[in-house]
């Protein structure tokens, strides 16, 4: 009977604990996802202040993918609605957190996952804590307590802020790179973390639930890739029956040169190297036939409104 | 916050639960090998291979231990039935055999914990000694990957083969309980260093866990928890950013930091403790106390007896008494005590044996100058405290001061305090050099300018900040002032119903989770002491 008590009473005080996180995790939660509300990876989310549905493609991955991949540009040349909500050092339980809740508003036709964060190992730590934020949300946004007001507590959750780069970050630094050795043939393999793969395999079938077809893009890097990395990325691609581009393979083909088109000895891609490599994706996109043009559709003129905003800061630049 | 390998990660809490799961569960004899296996299994986890260094200590340390009880078997089978003339001098040679035993072992053990953690130092010092005198020949110096907890272990390694050559302790017999003695995970990284007699057999016949441990020792890991994730590891940016820039920042500034920097080395170390000994409570076993409440400690000496209790009793059991018993500081205090009086004349052996205990404090803490400094700096205090005593006596007594009195203790308590933040800057600081450098900024170049225009708030800490480490501060004191006066909560909690018990824990469990510093923008800080 002492034990029963003891059992009995450990869950009341487990289950009176779950409730004061998911009560304090409404009360912590940002109401809205711009930065001023306390919403981490302010670009990344700005997809969620994005008009409901509006967005067709979505781009995964850490710096390698919002360095590479200029959205603005898509839609300028293509008409896609295409976000990107890569983020710095983006591990994939990050990914899959993205990748949810941009279900959660959208339904997008594409999502690129760029593989440079597919071989960044997690901590089972890290992997836990994700988790926990994601069931109590106050352990993500604990800090807000700095400028939570009363407001700000009973508010419903609203988002309602945009990237106006739709999440690619701008750099028309030149750092050049040495191309030596790089991409030099190999039968080895890297190694791809075994969680990174079941990371994967349940992203791609949270696609295939949504009726999203989720392709793997490595964006050019000399720093970062090699073909050892190429070798396992096209074996896990095949295992989980994914498309693959490689355009660090492709990288002649898209007219990457190395002494211009990096920001950081080859580590990112600069503007002159991001272009290059959005037109060719973009022609990509184009042959699966699986998006189409939102152009001159006047409930997508923001998107316009933000192109044109963009091509007059580059023109500034340049 | 949930980085492996430290007290306060997940992997920690998850080895601990599991543990405690199988020891409530398990036959007592199998209780046991699960410890030890828990044990080494957290040790392995997180210094790898060089836990062969854990391994070479236990083996070397439990064989020596026996040889030494066979020679002592030896000694008095020798001396049986013989006069006391033959005894003496039987007890003198097997005295010899078993000192030259003991410095083989302890030698062995020390002199690895010389090699790993002081051979670059030494090394280095060599060098920039030959550059002095011109010589163009430089040594290589060596880098080694230290096994964490090493000067733990070591000590507490060294302290049971000391109590075996006493006599105070029997040698242990039995290989796997030394070893558990020596591995237990809880203590193996910070201490506290225990001795053989407080814990190795409440280890070996550990009781099944108790609901009751479970509920107290579960209280007081969430403590540790408050003190390291809501203040220590809040202060760390702020402290990095000074020490690192001190050249940057007036006397204030370095000021502030210092006043950090000793209460973030408070608040990690003892919230390290209050997991360990939090950990050690669920399993039924009592560990020594390594702190307590030492900024109510009106002297530099009392301070020492309340910080890193376990360290101190350890000096001044395997340092101080041997040095001061040692034959010619014995002669020399009776001596020195028919020319400078009963006060002054055994201070010159104390001095000496005090000198020999903090010159190994410093070194204990780590190989720089800066931590001889800090040791010389407190021998220097605490010495120059006792030689002041009957100055200090008479002048109270002239000025009819009441030394009991509130307000003079009170006085005595900020002094001790001030006097320690000192000695915690040169501690903490980029070597001995960059520690002038701040110690002179406070008394030249002090200004309260970047408070007053708010500049302060941005290195590392904002106003918010603050505000927070102040209320923990206050939350902490009033406990510590409570435990003071005799009072333990968390007994007190217990006696009140279950509403008042769960509203309290729930409180502090939520106080963490909303003011801790973990998640974006904090890095987690690895137990401070664990580094030494």
């Amino acid at each position: 009977m002492k034990y029963v008590k003891r059992i009995v009473l450990s869950l009341v005080f487990i289950a009176g604990l779950c409730g004061l996180l998911l009560a304090s995790s409404r009360i912590f939660v940002p109401k809205s996802n711009n930065k001023e509300s306390g919403t981490e990876e302010v670009e990344a989310n700005g997809i969620l202040g994005e008009r409901p549905k509006s967005v067709d493609g979505v781009v995964l991955g850490d710096s390698e993918s919002y360095s590479a991949i200029i959205p603005l540009q898509l839609w300028k040349e293509r008409g896609y609605t295409v976000y990107n909500c890569g983020t710095s050092g983006q591990t994939l339980d990050y990914s899959q957190v993205m990748l949810k809740r941009v279900f959660s508003r959208h339904k997008p036709k594409v999502v690129l996952m760029e593989t440079n964060a597919i071989f960044r190992p997690i901590s089972r730590s890290n992997m836990f804590y994700t988790m926990l934020c994601e069931r109590f949300s106050i352990f993500r946004y604990h800090n807000r307590w700095k400028s939570i007001d009363i407001d700000g507590i009973s508010d419903s959750v609203n988002y309602t802020w945009t990237d106006e780069w739709k999440g690619y970050r701008y750099s028309n630094l030149v750092n050049a790179s040495s191309s030596e050795g790089y991409m030099s043939p190999s039968e080895e393999y890297a190694d791809i973390p075994e969680a990174n793969l079941d990371y994967l395999k349940s992203m791609k079938e949270l696609c295939d639930e949504n009726g999203t077809k989720m392709i793997l893009v490595s964006t050019p890097s000399t720093v970062n890739w090699n073909y050892k990395r190429h070798n396992s990325m096209k074996e896990a691609a095949k295992a989980l029956d994914l498309d693959y581009i490689d355009l660090n393979v492709e990288a002649k083909e898209i007219g990457i040169d190395w002494t211009k088109d990096t920001r950081d000895k080859g580590d990112h891609l600069n503007y002159s190297g991001a272009k290059k490599v959005t037109t060719y994706l973009g022609q990509y996109l184009q042959n699966t036939g699986l998006m189409k043009s939102h152009l001159g559709d006047p409930k997508y003129e923001s998107w316009d409104a933000a192109s044109n905003k963009f091509e007059d800061l580059i023109s500034r630049q340049k | 916050m949930f980085q492996i390998s430290t007290y306060f990660s997940l992997a920690y809490l998850v080895l601990l639960g599991i543990t405690v799961v199988l020891c409530a569960v398990l036959p007592k004899n199998f209780r046991r090998l699960t410890l030890l296996f828990f044990s080494w299994l957290f040790f392995f986890s997180v210094s790898g291979k060089l836990m062969i260094y854990l391994i070479l200590t236990i083996a070397t340390v439990f064989n020596t231990a026996i040889w030494l009880s066979n020679v002592q078997k030896e000694q008095d089978t020798a001396a049986k039935d013989l006069d006391r003339e033959t005894k003496k001098l039987i007890k003198a040679k097997y005295q010899r055999k078993q000192r030259g035993i003991l410095a083989l072992c302890g030698g062995i053990n020390i002199a690895l914990l010389l090699m790993l953690k002081y051979s670059p130092f030494a090394a280095t010092n060599i060098n920039t000694l030959l550059r002095l005198m011109g010589a163009s020949y430089q040594i290589r110096v060596p880098s080694f990957i230290i096994p964490i907890g090493i000067s733990f272990y070591t000590l507490q390694a060294v302290a049971y083969l000391f109590d075996v050559y006493r006599k105070k302790i029997q040698a242990d017999p039995n290989p796997i309980r030394f070893a558990l003695f020596m591995s237990f995970f809880p203590q193996i990284m910070e201490g506290p260093i225990c001795r053989y007699s407080d814990t190795a057999y409440e280890l070996w016949n550990l009781e099944r866990v108790r609901f009751e441990n479970l509920i107290l020792g579960g209280e007081r890991i969430i403590f540790g928890f408050m003190k390291k994730m809501v203040v220590a590891d809040r202060l760390n940016m702020f402290i990095n950013e000074v020490f690192t820039h001190y050249f940057l920042y007036d006397g204030f500034v370095n000021a502030l930091a210092m006043v950090c920097y000793t209460l973030q080395l408070y608040m990690d170390f003892s919230g390290t403790m209050d997991v360990v000994i939090g950990s050690a409570q669920i399993f039924g076993i009592k560990m020594p106390e390594n702190f307590q409440r030492p900024f109510f400690s009106v002297t530099i000496s009392e301070f020492w007896k309340r910080w890193h209790i376990t360290l101190g009793t350890w000096f001044k059991d395997y340092i101080f008494y041997p040095v001061t018993m040692s034959k010619p500081m014995k002669h020399m205090t009776s001596k020195a005590r028919k020319k400078l009086g009963n006060h002054y004349g055994p201070l010159i052996a104390g001095g000496v044996s005090l000198f020999c205990v903090w010159i190994c404090n410093g070194i204990w803490h780590g190989a720089g100058w800066h931590y001889i400094f800090f040791g010389m700096y407190h021998f220097a205090l605490i010495l120059g405290g006792n030689m002041l005593e009957p100055l200090a006596i008479k002048t109270a007594a002239r000025l009819k001061i009441n030394r009991k009195s509130l307000p003079y203790r009170v006085m005595q308590m900020a002094r001790t305090t001030v006097l320690v933040c000192l000695g915690e800057l040169f501690f903490r600081a980029h070597g001995l050099r960059a520690g002038l450098v701040m110690f002179k900024k406070i008394f030249t170049e002090f200004s309260l300018a970047t408070l007053m225009n708010g500049s302060l708030f941005t290195l590392g800490m904002d106003i918010f900040d603050y505000y927070i480490i102040i209320v923990s501060v206050i939350m902490i004191f009033v406990i510590s002032l409570l435990q003071e006066k005799g009072i333990n909560l968390r007994q007190s909690l217990q006696k009140k119903n279950l509403a008042v018990q769960f509203t309290a824990v729930y409180a502090l469990i939520m106080f963490i989770v909303i003011f801790g510093a973990y998640g974006q923008g904090y890095i987690p800080v690895d137990p401070i002491y664990a580094g030494f």
